[in-house]
């Protein structure tokens, strides 16, 4: 036995999702007190590490070792009875409820007696105490809904604390913080160590891992890369930890496009305090990819231009056969030409109580509807078009979308966009499908680029944007930071502007 | 859009079993006399089904219609006694109805009230509200006799009721099946985002819906009003609940999206028929206020085990 016992330490983790390998052979130790970060791109693992530690997901294999001695976590609440918490991006609060009520929900003090009134006093004093070992004042009579995002942070951390937590896992806490409530929350984790706490932090910002973390362990594809001292790492190191060397493999491609005209225009485009002078120009047959960390702006650009979303200054235009074609909202986009397969199939691009048919001819073509009635044989035929050039498989177009696999739903929603469309703007095309059905709908962009459509394609996956594009855009904070050509990009290049390690902006 | 066999067979199934299970119980049941009474008498509410089923497939839902039932056949009946003729009056009713049911749809999407619960809860006290003011309290009365004639009457020895019914469901089924405004409004109760990003003008849609709904009021007020042969104020009191119910068991989900006309026709009927047959067999109002209860819960819990298994799928 080591003088130190680690608080927390796991042991040859694996969890699988189906085909797909979420983590494999994960060990990893968290020393008592200490402040452990962990990083890696989207899709490394981290989410699924702390789920599994935080009672929210079981492991298919390993074991977790708490004080030494092996642990079962079935669940959240034996995860907190043990002591360790878990406090998301997004805090799970209620708005309604005052922040003391907030902190003590589940357990609130109560009197002796049938009725069970909850002893407002004691209440109210226990979430000040835990407010207190952050070194916060905050107002514990206001309602939650009332107090900024950064306060709601620091009211989920107090609830951990209150819970009897000794491990809190934070994951991307800072993501929708200002730099100043960064600071302060910074200062309060710091508190929080002195006092004993240990912590584990998951953030995409380099600097703030760099001013908090006593130890970091980086994580890709599932598999721990490195554990080291976080003194011990540079920036450098770090980026080519997360991402990795092996992929200039994926690079291959067709040749450059050739001078082709340019068919979309995007001058200015800004949207209040979330995107800022968005300026880009498409060629037909050009493939420009959007990189970005989560909440860089990347998808809100694209639905900005879609007219999706609210616009605040800027144009975007279309080259249509008679000349360029402003755009401003969803219909007029669809009119010149544009298309958008969003982020969120299920929440934002399918109606899963239709077929897939119908699902196709969502978007009517305008030869598919006359004086407000349907050709119905014209959807039919543009259905049956998509299915078989997609190869979607499905019973046939009037199979429920439904029933049919992730890789194939997203398909349909490609599907869509196969006829009278010039520019087609793609968030996360690939997310949750497996990796065939990932390398087919790759091919099948890449035919249509081929064939003059201009795409643009945002992507939380690196390999993904330098499989598939001609040019890369950088973004972060909602300003694009810089643009790459597919010969000099590299993830590690595009890792450091979308993290802010390097300020200078590339041509 | 198209909804699999077996979840349009459900509501099919339980009418053909009532029908079996009240043709044994009573040998009053299985008359040409009778099934035509049933049908006469479910015209109104299958009506009032049909507007209610298109804003319930938007996931919607309009509580109003009772109310501007009251409120049509009220200034249909006191322009028709104010000698206008009984067509134009007829005509103008439409409008009424469906001027209210736009004006639900423009609270929905102009103020971007929470949820179409409210803007219609706040239309149904309104428009019962101008009613009673309209008529003073009391019915109207000393309609044209050729109006009743001809509304109430019969074609072909068919109710007209049921024919003016037939008409509307034929009607809207093509507009719900055939027109893109039909399967907007699947698109939209399905999945509006989506719907959205497809280019479908959602408010727009959304107001047409609850014109549509407000249209049907106002029809059922028109046949409503021959029946009676008066203008009560009071028409219609209740009558979203049997709509909604209608719609409810033939097989609409509230979670919208999915609903189809023969469906409705097929609740408006099982309620229709049951009722009748209670009375038949001489069971007490009270009683079929329990059963009706009950056969509402069953339907709406069939309703929730198909999404599960939709989910599970």
């Amino acid at each position: 036995m080591t003088p130190a016992t680690p608080l927390l330490e796991v042991r040859a983790l694996a969890k699988r999702f189906g085909a797909q390998v979420a983590l494999q052979d994960v060990s990893l130790e968290i020393a008592a007190g200490e402040i452990h970060a962990l990083a890696g791109e989207n899709g490394a693992g981290k989410s699924t590490l702390t789920a599994i530690l935080s009672g929210a997901l079981a492991p298919d294999e390993g074991t977790i070792l708490w004080e030494g001695r092996p642990v079962v976590l079935p669940d959240a609440r034996a995860a907190q009875a043990l002591g360790v918490s878990i406090v998301h991006q997004e805090p799970q609060l209620v708005p309604s409820l005052s922040v003391a009520e907030n902190i003590g929900l589940g357990r609130l003090p109560h009197r002796a007696g049938p009725m069970r009134l909850v002893d407002a006093g004691a209440m109210r004093a226990a979430a000040r105490a835990a407010l207190d070992l952050l070194g916060v004042a905050v107002p514990v009579d206001a309602p939650v809904g009332a107090i900024g995002a950064a306060q709601r942070q620091l009211v989920a951390i107090a609830r951990a604390l209150h819970f009897g937590a000794r491990l809190i896992m934070l994951d991307e806490p800072t993501s929708s913080l200002s730099l100043g409530e960064v600071q302060a929350l910074l200062t309060s984790l710091r508190a929080l160590r002195a006092r004993g706490t240990t912590l584990v932090y998951i953030s995409h910002r380099l600097e703030e891992l760099r001013a908090l973390a006593d130890r970091v362990t980086v994580l890709r594809d599932g598999r721990v890369v490195t554990t080291a001292a976080m003194a011990a790492m540079s920036n450098e190191a770090l980026i080519t930890a997360m991402s990795g060397r092996e992929l200039a493999a994926d690079l291959q491609g067709g040749p450059p496009p050739p001078g082709r005209e340019p068919c979309l225009r995007v001058r200015g485009l800004a949207q209040a305090g979330r995107l800022h002078d968005l300026t880009l120009a498409v060629r037909e047959g050009e493939v420009v990819g959007l990189a970005g960390l989560m909440g860089s702006g990347r998808s809100r650009a694209l639905r900005t231009i879609f007219g999706a979303d609210r616009r605040d200054a800027g144009t975007v235009e279309v080259r249509t056969g008679e000349g360029w074609r402003g755009v401003h909202d969803v219909a007029g986009a669809i009119a010149a030409g544009m298309g958008l397969v969003p982020e969120d199939r299920r929440a934002l691009g399918l109606v899963f109580t239709a077929t897939v048919g119908d699902n196709i001819g969502l978007r009517t073509p305008p030869d598919g509807r006359r004086w407000g009635f349907l050709r119905t044989h014209v959807l039919r035929a543009v259905a049956e078009a998509a299915l078989a050039r997609l190869r979607i498989k499905a019973r046939g177009i009037d199979a429920p979308v439904r029933t049919l696999s992730g890789g194939n739903q997203q398909k349909v929603v490609l599907g869509r966009w196969l006829r009278d469309t010039r520019v087609l703007l793609l968030d996360e095309p690939t997310r949750g499908v497996d990796v065939s059905a990932k390398a087919e709908i790759h091919r099948h962009l890449r035919e249509l680029a081929a064939s003059g459509m201009a795409l643009v394609v945002a992507s939380s996956e690196i390999p993904e944007l330098l499989a598939l594009s001609d040019r890369i855009v950088v973004m972060r904070q909602g300003r694009m930071v810089g643009e790459l050509d597919r010969a000099r990009a590299t993830p590690a290049e595009i890792l450091s502007l979308a993290t802010g390690a390097t300020e200078t902006r590339a041509s | 859009m198209r909804t699999p066999w077996w979840q349009r067979l459900a509501p099919l199934l339980g009418l053909f079993l009532l029908c079996l299970v009240l043709s044994l119980a009573s040998p009053h049941f299985l008359t040409v006399d009778n099934l035509l009474n049933v049908l006469r008498q479910s015209a109104i509410n299958a009506i009032l089904a049909l507007g209610q089923l298109v804003v319930i497939i938007t996931a919607g839902i309009d509580l109003s219609i009772g109310s501007v039932v009251g409120l049509t056949i009220v200034i249909l009946t006191l322009l028709m006694r104010h000698g206008v003729s009984a067509p134009l009056a007829a005509l103008l009713a439409l409008g009424v109805g469906t001027l209210i049911g736009l004006a639900n749809g423009l609270l929905l999407t102009r103020l971007r009230l929470p949820h179409p619960f409210i803007s219609t809860l706040g239309t149904l006290n309104v428009a019962r509200g101008a009613a009673l003011l309209l008529a003073g309290g009391v019915p109207i009365s000393g309609l044209p006799p050729r109006f009743r004639e001809v509304v109430a009457g019969s074609l072909a020895g068919i109710p007209m009721p049921v024919v003016i019914a037939a008409l509307a469901y034929l009607v809207t089924h093509v507009f719900l099946s055939r027109t893109v405004y039909g399967r907007d409004l699947y698109a939209i109760g399905g999945n509006r985002e989506a719907a959205r990003l497809c280019g479908i003008p959602v408010d727009r849609r959304l107001n047409l819906a609850y014109a549509l709904s407000g249209a049907a009021a106002g029809l059922a007020a028109i046949v409503l009003a021959a029946r009676m042969n008066s203008g009560f104020p009071l028409a219609g009191t209740g009558a979203e609940l049997d709509a909604i119910a209608a719609v409810i068991i033939g097989g609409a989900s509230f979670f919208g999206g999915v609903g189809t006309v023969g469906g409705t026709l097929i609740g408006a009927l099982i309620i229709g028929f049951l009722r009748n047959g209670l009375n038949l067999l001489d069971v007490s109002a009270f009683w079929q206020m329990i059963v009706i209860g009950v056969v509402i819960v069953v339907a709406v819990w069939i309703d929730v085990l198909r999404q599960r298994v939709g989910r599970a799928a």
